[in-house]
């Protein structure tokens, strides 16, 4: 006997509303990012923007994949999460460089180059 | 019992927890937007990356799911989680956490956002395709033979983006 095959949340759940969760991740990011004082949390509501960006691209692969190439849309998505890692490390370096030299890492309070 | 009624019941629960997780996702990310404890808010961060994990795992993209619980949770939340505690000083509750601007940028976002749900809310619907695991094969194959360049030119971006952040953090002699 076959068993049924496992019911996937993907035919009841209309796309839309997954691209809605990734929209309001990336307002949710996007708050965060332009308000923020302390630049790490700057750095997490990016990492969130980014997040948002992925579950689109993969949102988009399990509904509407391309016929001749069904892994698309996670190929791009894991290109985001690298890019991704990349950013964070080099934006915590800075982060540390700058909190040696100026002992703040509030956005608003570095203004070396401010005239 | 029929095994169909068992069927419907179970699609009905799955359904039910994709809402669940995508509120449990969105609730996380504001609370770590609006915490005033910086570490806090790196916690809020993991949940709302574990929340996206689990939405990857409704869309079919299982090694994607894997992948975002090592390297977010794993890899960059423990960095975040290192650069608040060496810069302790400044996780300080005390200190208002958003800046002046707070409520011209919750206008910006609010704009975008309203922006964005409003035309997703005017478009047809887009496939119904239920989702598919898609093989890791596939994935793997694609990596190394498509689209073998834009991946090792990822690996020299990382392996660039190590040794500058290496250098940049280093202690001056």
């Amino acid at each position: 006997m076959i068993p049924p095959p496992m019911p996937t949340a993907g035919g009841a759940i209309p796309l839309t509303h997954v691209l809605t969760i990734g929209a309001g991740l990336f307002t949710i990011g996007l708050f965060g990012a332009l308000s923020r004082r302390n630049a790490i949390g700057i750095l997490m509501a990016i990492e969130l923007i980014l997040n948002a960006t992925a579950l689109n691209l993969v949102a988009f692969n399990a509904y509407q994949g391309p016929p001749g190439a069904p892994a698309l849309g996670q190929t791009f998505a894991i290109f985001v999460i690298g890019i991704a890692a990349a950013g964070a490390i080099v934006g915590l370096a800075l982060i540390l460089a700058i909190y040696r030299q100026t002992r703040t890492i509030l956005a608003d309070e570095i203004h070396l180059l401010k005239g | 019992m029929e095994p169909s009624w068992l069927l419907t019941q179970l699609r009905h629960i799955a359904h039910a927890s994709f809402y669940l997780l995508g509120g449990m996702t969105l609730a996380a990310a504001l609370g770590m937007v609006l915490t005033r404890n910086l570490f806090h808010s790196a916690l809020c961060l993991g949940v709302a990356l574990l929340g996206v994990a689990g939405l990857y795992l409704y869309l079919g993209a299982e090694f994607l799911a894997v992948v975002q619980v090592l390297i977010y949770v794993g890899a960059i939340l423990t960095l975040l989680v290192f650069g608040v505690m060496l810069t302790a000083r400044m996780a300080d509750p005390t200190v208002p956490p958003l800046n002046r601007q707070a409520w011209a940028a919750a206008l910006v976002a609010l704009g975008i956002g309203w922006a964005l749900v409003t035309a997703l809310a005017r478009t047809p619907a887009l496939g119904q395709a239920p989702a598919t695991v898609v093989p890791l094969t596939e994935l793997g194959a694609g990596l190394v033979t498509t689209y073998v360049l834009p991946f090792e030119v990822l690996s020299l971006i990382l392996v660039g983006a190590l040794v500058g952040a290496i250098v940049i953090a280093r202690k001056p002699e």
